[in-house]
């Protein structure tokens, strides 16, 4: 059962992101009024991809070609180690906990970047640098709120992290809770490249992961792209399932019960993506040296449900 | 009650900081009349349930003073634009005030440990001794005359919620005093920064950064 539950959960994953992203993408242009494209066009845009023929800069090694697929591999690796529709472990769940999940997260950032350097483009090498900067002082934030959790939970496993916020009333209530809540939420919005921190334009003075991309075309192109949609869909997932409503997962093994989920957690992601739409159209793109003020934010908070913790014992 | 302190005094941090991160002198003001609110209904519902009318009394005159009026009057001293009005260059960059901002609550959360914890024993006693330090570090981060009025502000703020909730026998004429006085503060405090905008900042530019 559990090898089925595995190959349902990366059918799931993989081939409903980009549904997301074309979802988020319509909602953003309908709030600014205009028709926007199909729900279905980052489908359309991969089948495109698929089918053009590759260029690579006469400079890049074997490195550039390689990395979109690694990087893709990867993210499936994780796809199976999160709990994305599943609150039990699936077969590999036991290999990885939260600080694992983020370090293979971090490899497949060290890897794209890389990339974007052999490829000699100065665009990618701004991208790249944008993106370290950011990075260095986001990922801290995920670290505390990790930690956090750690304290709340006594382990670092997403599963039982998942367990205790759905059976648990006073940490769900908690205000530890809602302040790690609202530093991953700033988080997640860096770390998906969304407003007020990266918009995605035409633009390469706002770029900063899309610049990273840059070089690459055809296949290649596909699977970096495809592997950043399935970036988005895991982010988004922890987020809705350890952190903001982390009820309904399956805690036992069926597959009739995950199979109502899948639909329960479509739903959930829905919600998030009209939030995301929301803010992407009411709010404007900081400054890039200002984007390190929203990151001191986030970390504050993140610090600040720590300090909660110290002074109520986890009590409020 | 402790638990809505607590869930008060944590909500004040964070106005604080959201303070220290802002560069509009309109959505500080905001902030801190959101603030006083805050304190306001606290105080109001820990009257409605100790029964003590001085705190019901003080629950009002800070929603009125502090909530309203301040924050009206300050409104009403910047120019016509009030919501172009902002901090032209600060002290210490933003992002870094912000950290400092979270770094004074550790150092208020580590001095009260120090000292008071022992003979309070109050687990959030820590959280307006915090407050004190924002209040403060927001005055010594920012130019801007009228931002340092409401870090003065902020630290009385803290005080408000440390006594209302610690000591509400303490005699109305104290509190109520401290509250009129401000309004004193605030109004000459008003009236100096108009003078100083209207007659310096032509002669001198670099005294820009100086007016209210």
């Amino acid at each position: 059962m559990l090898y089925l539950l595995n190959g349902l959960q990366l059918v799931y994953v993989v081939f409903l992101s980009p549904l997301i992203i074309g979802i988020f993408i319509k909602l953003t242009e309908r709030f600014e009024s205009k028709k926007g494209p199909s729900i279905f066009q980052p489908y359309y845009d991969l089948y495109k991809l698929f089918h053009k023929q590759s260029v690579v800069p006469k400079t890049a090694s074997a490195i550039f070609q390689i990395v979109p697929y690694v990087t893709f591999s990867m993210y499936l690796i994780l796809t199976l180690v999160l709990p994305i529709i599943t609150a039990f472990p699936l077969s590999f769940g036991p290999i990885v906990d939260f600080i694992g999940g983020g370090l293979i997260f971090g490899a497949i950032g060290v890897l794209k970047k890389i990339a974007s350097l052999d490829s000699r483009s100065n665009y990618s090498h701004l991208g790249t640098s944008r993106a370290s900067s950011i990075g260095a002082l986001s990922e801290p934030i995920i670290i505390l709120i990790f930690i956090t959790f750690g304290v709340i939970s006594h382990t670092n496993n997403p599963y039982v992290v998942n367990n205790i916020m759905q059976t648990s009333s006073q940490w769900y209530f908690s205000l530890v809770h809602w302040f790690v809540v609202f530093a991953f939420f700033m988080a997640l919005l860096i770390e998906t490249g969304k407003l007020p921190i990266e918009s995605h334009s035409n633009n390469e003075f706002g770029m900063i992961d899309q610049a990273i991309e840059m070089e690459y075309s055809g296949s290649e192109l596909a699977f970096m792209k495809w592997g950043g949609y399935i970036k988005q869909f895991l982010l988004m997932s922890i987020f809705l399932n350890d952190f903001l409503i982390p009820f309904w997962v399956p805690m036992k093994v069926g597959l009739g019960s995950v199979l109502i989920y899948g639909f329960i957690h479509m739903l959930k992601m829905l919600i998030l993506v009209v939030v995301f739409a929301a803010i992407q159209s009411t709010v404007s793109k900081y400054k890039l040296f200002k984007n390190f003020e929203y990151v001191a934010v986030a970390f504050t908070f993140a610090f600040l449900a720590i300090l909660v913790y110290f002074t109520t014992g986890g009590s409020i | 009650m402790k638990e809505a302190f607590v869930m008060v005094g944590f909500l004040e941090i964070t106005l604080v900081i959201f303070m220290q991160w802002q560069v509009y002198l309109k959505k500080i003001v905001d902030t801190f009349s959101l603030s006083s609110y805050a304190i306001s209904i606290f105080l109001f519902v820990d009257g409605a349930i100790l029964n003590n009318i001085n705190l019901l009394i003080l629950s009002a005159l800070t929603a009125v003073v502090r909530g309203f009026f301040i924050p009206f009057f300050i409104r009403k001293k910047f120019r016509k634009e009030y919501y172009l009005e902002r901090e032209i260059k600060s002290v210490v960059p933003t992002a870094m005030s912000i950290v400092l901002s979270l770094f004074f609550v550790v150092v208020g959360y580590i001095v009260y440990h120090a000292t008071l914890y022992n003979s309070i024993g109050l687990p959030g006693g820590s959280i307006p001794i915090a407050l004190l330090f924002q209040g403060i570090f927001l005055i010594m981060s920012r130019n801007n005359a009228f931002v340092q009025l409401i870090g003065y502000m902020v630290m009385e703020n803290s005080l408000f919620l440390f006594g209302g909730y610690l000591f509400p026998e303490l005699p109305l004429v104290i509190e109520g005093g401290i509250l009129l006085d401000l309004i004193g503060i605030v109004m000459i405090s008003g009236i100096i920064m108009r003078l100083r905008e209207e007659n310096v900042s032509n002669i001198i530019d670099e005294f820009k950064e100086f007016k209210g």
